[in-house]
């Protein structure tokens, strides 16, 4: 299992993580770049890459389910956006009265990504 | 825990102690959204609030009786509730549903309660998904929970007015017209 965070990220430039075919439409990939996880998502035809470990409490976004734009953690269902990265739920409910709540919806790091003929490679650096 | 229980669902496919990681997450959240809805009740008050208190109190009811109709299938698959409650918090897997900033906001409490049933019946789905055919016993539990999950993120869905439903409230609060038959305590 990988488990990097983006912080122990050294250049790594662009990895190919997956063929297209790996990825249909609606659905999620789990792939590691050497030990660095990352979440492939296929939202209507597009292909993005983020982050592959749940900002909430660190676990592995492997299995993830796509709700329309929203990849769901397995774990406790928070949800982030695939387009920016952003947690859509709980952060639209959870009161801002408590920074410390604030502090487990923050964002999911998000990664360019190219299609070189049916393969898929992401921007790590 | 029943020895040929475990075993014929796990002869069937279904990894055992990825379902009761499930179970024991769903059996987590129910736990603690049954405390929150408390939270929640309370504070439906006023001109809004008391129209809205005999539903969130039907859900936390039946929450409640989610959290025990669970408890016994963890048990039976060789699984166990963590001996600290702290634990079982920790696990919940859907997020707290905190009572807003400004408790009197009805819509703000009501899309913390629709965002809590919509991930109740994700739960719920996936745990369908993945016992159908196989685990006769979970899926059937699952379904009669799902079947109320689905109905509480109507009635909060349409006091939104994002759409009628047709369903209605209970007749008594927190009857649990599906998940009645799992039940072992009296539930009136």
């Amino acid at each position: 299992m990988c488990t990097r965070h983006p912080g122990f990220l050294v250049s790594m430039a662009f990895q190919k993580l997956a063929l297209v075919e790996d990825i249909p439409a609606g659905r999620t990939k789990f792939a590691c770049a050497g030990d660095f996880p990352v979440i492939l998502a296929n939202w209507e035809g597009r292909i993005y890459a983020l982050h592959g470990l749940c900002p909430h409490q660190n676990n592995p976004l492997e299995g993830a389910a796509l709700w329309d734009n929203l990849i769901d953690c397995p774990y406790h269902h928070f949800m982030y956006d695939v387009r920016t990265g952003e947690n859509y739920f709980p952060k639209n409910v959870y009161p801002q009265s408590y920074p410390k709540l604030q502090e487990q919806v923050r964002p999911l790091r998000t990664y360019p990504v190219e299609l070189r003929e049916n393969e898929v490679w992401v921007d790590l650096a | 825990m029943g020895k040929v229980a475990r075993q014929v669902v796990e002869q069937a496919g279904v990894n055992v102690n990825v379902l009761l990681d499930k179970l024991l997450r769903a059996a987590g959240a129910e736990f603690t959204t049954f405390y929150y809805y408390t939270i929640l009740r309370v504070n439906a008050i006023g001109f809004d609030g008391e129209g809205l208190k005999e539903i969130i109190e039907d859900a936390r009811i039946e929450d409640r009786n989610h959290f025990e109709a669970l408890t016994p299938r963890i048990y039976e698959l060789g699984g166990a509730l963590p001996r600290d409650i702290r634990g079982l918090a920790d696990i919940a897997g859907c997020p707290d549903a905190y009572l807003p900033d400004n408790p009197l906001d009805m819509k703000k409490m009501l899309h913390v309660l629709v965002e809590a049933e919509r991930c109740a019946v994700r739960t719920y789905t996936e745990i369908c998904n993945m016992t159908f055919g196989k685990d006769h016993r979970t899926y059937d539990l699952a379904l009669a929970i799902l079947h109320e999950e689905v109905e509480h993120e109507a009635w909060f869905s349409e006091y939104l007015e994002e759409g009628p439903s047709g369903h209605f409230r209970r007749g008594a609060p927190g009857t649990s017209p599906y998940v009645r038959r799992f039940m072992s305590a009296d539930i009136g």
